[in-house]
Order: C-alpha cells, then sequence, then structure tokens
C-alpha cells in the first residue's frame, strides 16, 4: 500500500469501526468482538503508517490537508499502542459494570462507538496539517469523549461532564483566537488562504512572520490547548473528569488524549522556535506552566484520599514536566519531553485501569478504606507499584529516562534554579505517593475486600503495559529513538 | 465624517442583542434574542460579501442560517419546553449588575485587544473587530455569571458568534473546510449540552449549576 492510502486508512478506519458498532445488535459478545478487531486493525495500520515516517520523511494528504511527519508519527504511535491495550481492557471493565448493574448494554455500545469516535478524533487533529482544522479536531476530541466520562448515569458524573465541556470550550475558544491570529500573520507573508493555514508552509516562512504576532499567538495557544492538556492554572476541570468516568475512559483521556492537546502546543512552539523570535520566549513561558502544574499537582497529592484524583493530579503534574522538558529546551530537553509522552501514557494508562482493578477489588476508591493488597491480590499489587514506581521516577522505569535527561540537559544550559525547583516538586510527590502506596499496598485492611480474584483477561493488558515500561526504561529500541530524534530535528530551528 | 456604514450599524445592533440574550430573565425571550443577533450576522456576513465583493461570505452567511437561525435555536426552544422552565435563577451579582460588568470588562477588553486583530485581519473594520470580541467576552462573562444551565449553553453561542465574526474578517478565504469543521463542533456542541442539560435537571431537579458541587478538591 502507498503512504497516501495508508494515512487514509488511519483515518477512516476508526470511524469505520464506530459505524460498524453502532449497526451491530446489542450482542456483548458480538460487540466485544468488533470492538477489539476494530481497534487492532487501526493500530496496526496507524503504527504501519508511522513506520514510513521514522527516517523523517513527511507524508501529504488530501491537498496538504492532512500529513505525517516524526511529530505527528511519536503521537500516532500513542494513540496507537496504548489506545488498542486500553479498549482490549475495557472489554472486561464494562462486563463487570454490566453485572455490576451500574450501567446496561446500551451505554457499553455506546462507550464502544463513541472510544472509536474518540479516536478518529484524536487521530484527525495530530495529522491534520491545516491548523484550523487541527483546532476543530481537538474540540471534537472533547464532544466525542464527553459521553465516555460522563457514562455513569449520576450527580457526580454529570457535573463532571458539564464542568469538561464548558472549562474546555472556553479554552479552546483562545486557542481558536490563536488560530486566527496565525492565519493573519502567515497570510502577510504567504498571501494565499490554502497556504497561510498550513503547518508545513507556515513553517518554511517562520522566519519572515511577524515575531510579535507570534508572541500573542503562542500565549493564546498556551492558553487554549494548554487547558485541553491539562496544564496548571487551566487544569482545574482535569481531576474531576478523569475520576468521574470509568477507568477505561480515565486512562484514555490521560493517557492519550491530553498529548493530543500538547502535540498541538508543540506545533506551535515549533513555528516560534523557528521564527526570528528564537527559542528563548517560549521556553520561559513553557517552564512556567511547568513548574507551576508540578506544584500545584504536589499539593492536591499529598491530601488526596480518592486513588482515581490521586493520579488525575498525577496527569497534571506530568503534563507539567513534559512541558518543562520543552521549557529547558535544546534537542536534549526537547527529545527528553517527547519520551515523556511515552513514559507517562504508558505509565498513568496502567495507573488507571490497576485502579479500575482495585476498585473492583475494595469497591471503593477511598485509599483509606484500602490496605494489604500484597496480600490479597499479589499481581495487582505488582502492577500497582510498577506504575506507581514509573510515575515517581524509579531508575531502570521509563519515566526516570526522560526526568533524567531533563535534568542533565537543564545543567549543561545552567538552568540551576529550574532544576533545583524541579527537583524539588518531583521530591515532594515522591513521598507523597509512597506514603498512599503504603497505605494501599501494605498494612492490613482497613474496609472490606469484596473480591479477590481478577480474571486473567483483565490482567493481561496491564501485563504487557508494565513490560512495556519496564522495556523502555531499560532497552534502546532504536525505531522509536530515531523517530524521536527526527521529531526533535524537525521541532528545534 | 458621517461615513457610518449598514455594517458598522448591524454590529453595534448585535452587541445589543448579545447583551439582551445575556441579560433577559426569561429563557424563551433570551433564544428569541439569540435568534436576532444571529439573524444580523448573516446579515453582516451578506453586506461585507456585497462590499469587498468575496463570494466565499455569501456561502458562510447561507451555512450560519441553517445552523445557527434554524438548527440550535430549534434544539434549544424544544429543550425549554421539555424541560418546562421559564425564567432562570438570580445569577451572580444580581440581575441588573451582572449585565453592566461584563459589558463593561468585554467593552474593555474588545479595544485592547481589536488593534491587534485588526493588524492581521483581512477585512480592516473596526467597528465589527470591536463587536466580535465584545460578543465574544460577553459569552465568556456569561459563563461566569449566569448560574442557569440554559442562560450558559447561550452564553455558549454567544462566545461561538462572536467567533464567527472575527473569523469571518480575518480568515473569510481559507478553505471551506474549514468554517464547516468549526460549525460542526459548534452544533455538536450544543446538542451535547442539551443532553446533560437534561440530565442535570434530572438529577438535580433544578438548573442552577452552583447547586453542582460534589466534587472537590
Amino acid at each position: 500500500m502507498d503512504m497516501q492510502t495508508l494515512l487514509f486508512f488511519t483515518l477512516c478506519l476508526p470511524f469505520a469501526t464506530a459505524a460498524i458498532l453502532w449497526f451491530t445488535p446489542k450482542n456483548l459478545g458480538l460487540l466485544n468482538t468488533f470492538h477489539v478487531l476494530g481497534s487492532l486493525i487501526t493500530s496496526l495500520v496507524a503504527l504501519s503508517a508511522v513506520s514510513h515516517v521514522i527516517g523523517g520523511e513527511s507524508f501529504y494528504l488530501f491537498n496538504k490537508l492532512f500529513f505525517l511527519d516524526p511529530i505527528g508519527g511519536v503521537f500516532l504511535t500513542l494513540i496507537a499502542v496504548i489506545g488498542f491495550l486500553i479498549n482490549l481492557y475495557s472489554v472486561k471493565y464494562m462486563q463487570w459494570e454490566l453485572e455490576s448493574g451500574h450501567i446496561t448494554i446500551n451505554e457499553v455500545k455506546l462507550f464502544y462507538v463513541l472510544s472509536h469516535i474518540f479516536v478518529f478524533t484524536m487521530i484527525f487533529s495530530i495529522i491534520s496539517n491545516n491548523i484550523a482544522l487541527m483546532w476543530a479536531g481537538i474540540e471534537a476530541t472533547t464532544l466525542s469523549s464527553l459521553f465516555m466520562v460522563a457514562l455513569y448515569k449520576n450527580k457526580r458524573a454529570t457535573e463532571s461532564g458539564w464542568k469538561y465541556i464548558i472549562i474546555c470550550s472556553v479554552g479552546l475558544a483562545f486557542a481558536l483566537y490563536a488560530t486566527v491570529l496565525m492565519y493573519g500573520a502567515g497570510f502577510n507573508v504567504i498571501k494565499d488562504g490554502h497556504d497561510a493555514m498550513l503547518w508545513s508552509s507556515l513553517m518554511e516562512n517562520a522566519k519572515l512572520l511577524n515575531p510579535d504576532a507570534l508572541k500573542l499567538v503562542f500565549i493564546f495557544a498556551l492558553i487554549g490547548f494548554g487547558t485541553k492538556a491539562g496544564l496548571a492554572p487551566m487544569h482545574t476541570w482535569l481531576p474531576d473528569v478523569h475520576s468521574e468516568g470509568p477507568s477505561p475512559a480515565s486512562a484514555f483521556l490521560s493517557a492519550v488524549l491530553l498529548k493530543c492537546a500538547l502535540a498541538a502546543i508543540i506545533r506551535y512552539y515549533s513555528i516560534v522556535t523557528h521564527s526570528t523570535l528564537g527559542s528563548s520566549f517560549v521556553e520561559t513561558l513553557m517552564v512556567i506552566v511547568a513548574l507551576l502544574s508540578i506544584f500545584i499537582a504536589a499539593l492536591f497529592i499529598l491530601k488526596q484520599r480518592d486513588i482515581k484524583r490521586m493520579f488525575a493530579y498525577h496527569s497534571v503534574e506530568h503534563v507539567g514536566i513534559i512541558a518543562f522538558g520543552f521549557g529547558i529546551g535544546g534537542p536534549l530537553g526537547v527529545f527528553a519531553g517527547l519520551f515523556h509522552t511515552m513514559a507517562h501514557s504508558l505509565s498513568k494508562a496502567l495507573a488507571f485501569c490497576v485502579s479500575g482493578n482495585i476498585i473492583k477489588i475494595y469497591g471503593t476508591r477511598d485509599m483509606g478504606k484500602m490496605g494489604g493488597l500484597i496480600r490479597v491480590n499479589p499481581l495487582n499489587a505488582v502492577l500497582f507499584g510498577t506504575a506507581v514506581a514509573s510515575l515517581i521516577g524509579i531508575p531502570l522505569l521509563a519515566v526516570f529516562v526522560s526526568e533524567f535527561l531533563m535534568i542533565k540537559s537543564g545543567l549543561s544550559a545552567d538552568k540551576y534554579i529550574q532544576i533545583a525547583l524541579f527537583i524539588i516538586g518531583l521530591a515532594i510527590i515522591f513521598i507523597a505517593v509512597l506514603m498512599h502506596f503504603n497505605e494501599v499496598v501494605f498494612g492490613k485492611v482497613r474496609g472490606e475486600v469484596k473480591t479477590e480474584k481478577i480474571e486473567a483477561n483483565a490482567n493481561i493488558p496491564l501485563i504487557v503495559f508494565a513490560v512495556l515500561i519496564v522495556a523502555l526504561g531499560i532497552y534502546v529500541c532504536p525505531q522509536w529513538f530515531e523517530l524521536l530524534q527526527n521529531a526533535t530535528k524537525i521541532i528545534l530551528a | 465624517m458621517m461615513n457610518i456604514s449598514l455594517v458598522d450599524i448591524l454590529t453595534i445592533a448585535m452587541i445589543a442583542t448579545s447583551l439582551a440574550v445575556f441579560g433577559l430573565r426569561n429563557l424563551k425571550w433570551s433564544v428569541y434574542a439569540y435568534i436576532t443577533e444571529t439573524l444580523l450576522l448573516v446579515g453582516v456576513f451578506l453586506l461585507l460579501s456585497q462590499k469587498y465583493n468575496v463570494e466565499q461570505l455569501s456561502e458562510w452567511a447561507l451555512i450560519a442560517f441553517i445552523t445557527k437561525v434554524v438548527i440550535v435555536p430549534y434544539i434549544l426552544i424544544k429543550l425549554i419546553k421539555r424541560l418546562n422552565v421559564r425564567s432562570e435563577e438570580t445569577p451572580l451579582y444580581g440581575f441588573f449588575i451582572s449585565p453592566i460588568i461584563a459589558l463593561g470588562f468585554s467593552l474593555a477588553l474588545a479595544m485592547i485587544i481589536s488593534p491587534v486583530l485588526k493588524e492581521f485581519s483581512l477585512l480592516k473594520e473596526t467597528i465589527p473587530l470591536i463587536a466580535s470580541v465584545t460578543i465574544f467576552s460577553l459569552g465568556i462573562f456569561g459563563l461566569i455569571l449566569r448560574k442557569n444551565v440554559i442562560k450558559q449553553i447561550l452564553a455558549y453561542c454567544l462566545f461561538e458568534n462572536g467567533i464567527h465574526l472575527t473569523l469571518a474578517l480575518s480568515t473569510y478565504n481559507s478553505p471551506e473546510i474549514v468554517d464547516i469543521g468549526i460549525l460542526t463542533d459548534a452544533i455538536f456542541a450544543v446538542i451535547i449540552m442539551s443532553i446533560l442539560a437534561e440530565r442535570f435537571y434530572k438529577y438535580f431537579g433544578a438548573l442552577d449549576v452552583s447547586k453542582a458541587n460534589h466534587l472537590k478538591g
């Protein structure tokens, strides 16, 4: 298959799967089969599309409206790998919810359909070369994921859904202003309505763009897409939304969706670094929001009782860490930031999925009522341990690699104060999370154990996540590193 | 220097109707005010399309008419009928003060931002640009100050209209798929918000968002 066809299928397959699921009769077996099969095929096609851009090439589709370059490749890999594993996990999770009577078969079907539409909108935003379509894609991710989050019909879910759509829509409105201004600045130089909206041609003409306009554009884009990415102080919707949805939805949002919004920020980041404005302006802004996110998250993680809310604040922290990589800048900083997207996505997807299992075991989200997991279900205790250890940056696991690279790159660039603050923030979270970890895994059970056994097919995707986290921590996968390096080259001037 | 054009008058009328959408206590009347405002927006598109001889804007006008004068109000009126609510709860700072706060800050913001927009806008129309930012930020203030769910949906529609006007002035020559993409999002957003609004009414027994305070910390 040539690259254009491949890219076309990458975009269309999730939508087609959603359509097929929509017309599938309400039979759990059938729905599960189509759901997993569709997700698998989508992921394989997406990965084979990515394999073409590892070397640094870019491919265009539909008169350059869509394209795939190494930056898009990095994020498409996230969607493909993690999306599939979460979808696989959701099969068992939805069966539990169905058995417990929290939801009906209608809602399972709705969840499956929406999860594929959601993947479609994310892929749409990642491979859009047109910056307005990229915006539309990101806005569409909110709309498509809303009823995945507000799946349960109760007060809390409704409240979180309302917060989600209102705060994200307002935030993204600012991003639309960034898009409009960017187009205006681009049109002054490029003089063509079609080309002035293309990221690739804006990059080519970056040196000619008005630097003052770019400042405003980046600030608006950072506020706008930063809201969606969960950067502080625009993160207020995130803990509510991530904690109220079903665990697979939380995993999707945290592991993949936040990264898509970050990808949009990275697109603007690279236009600015290529312009005459240089990189210092964007780096300063990124460091500020990054440190703010890390410290705000640290405060809230300390006093958190709810296991899913804790992980939600963890997302704020890690999005901050990715932003910190870009704030440190330089080839190493940007590389580390990109590496961290995958490291965090794997760890956080595992964290949310395993917390789904743990909630099933204890029948509560309150960590004060858990305890003794290591005796109750050792496998899930180990998986939980892997997720937590990776999230707080224990060596030999994925997150450590990127955090180490960021610190190294910051020190070599003489950014001592930023690095010191960064390390302090991470240290607070390290201690806070270990405390919570102890509470859940060791000691005696403080609440009650509803069930000890978790079926194998709920554990298998999680084991794969854990293996990948360790692999990413100790093994240098040449293709992945080449892809990251080529993406870094494009981002930096 | 009495060359106030019809476009200017229509956009000023848009600010006035937006304020009505924001301020009217009766929800149905708010929707009617929104319809008027959007009709004015369609008028502005048509006038601009004639004045500058741009074909695209008349297409924009047609699309805006179908989506925003017909579909969106239809959804909202149906929602109001189904829920059988008449008027909204007292907003933050009361019915009298809240529109004044909103308008004051919105105009101030518009004065600051619109010169920058004008610099990069394709059609350098001062008053429409000011109006677009004012309407946008009236919508944002609507979301902050008004507590009624339907009023918040209307506030969303307001800021969407503000953005739409900015888009028409500064990006009308972009590919059509852009306008279609953005409007599709807007319509789906309204549909989804109406579904949520119904659920909200069901679980909270009212449309007052300040009752939804279960998620904290």
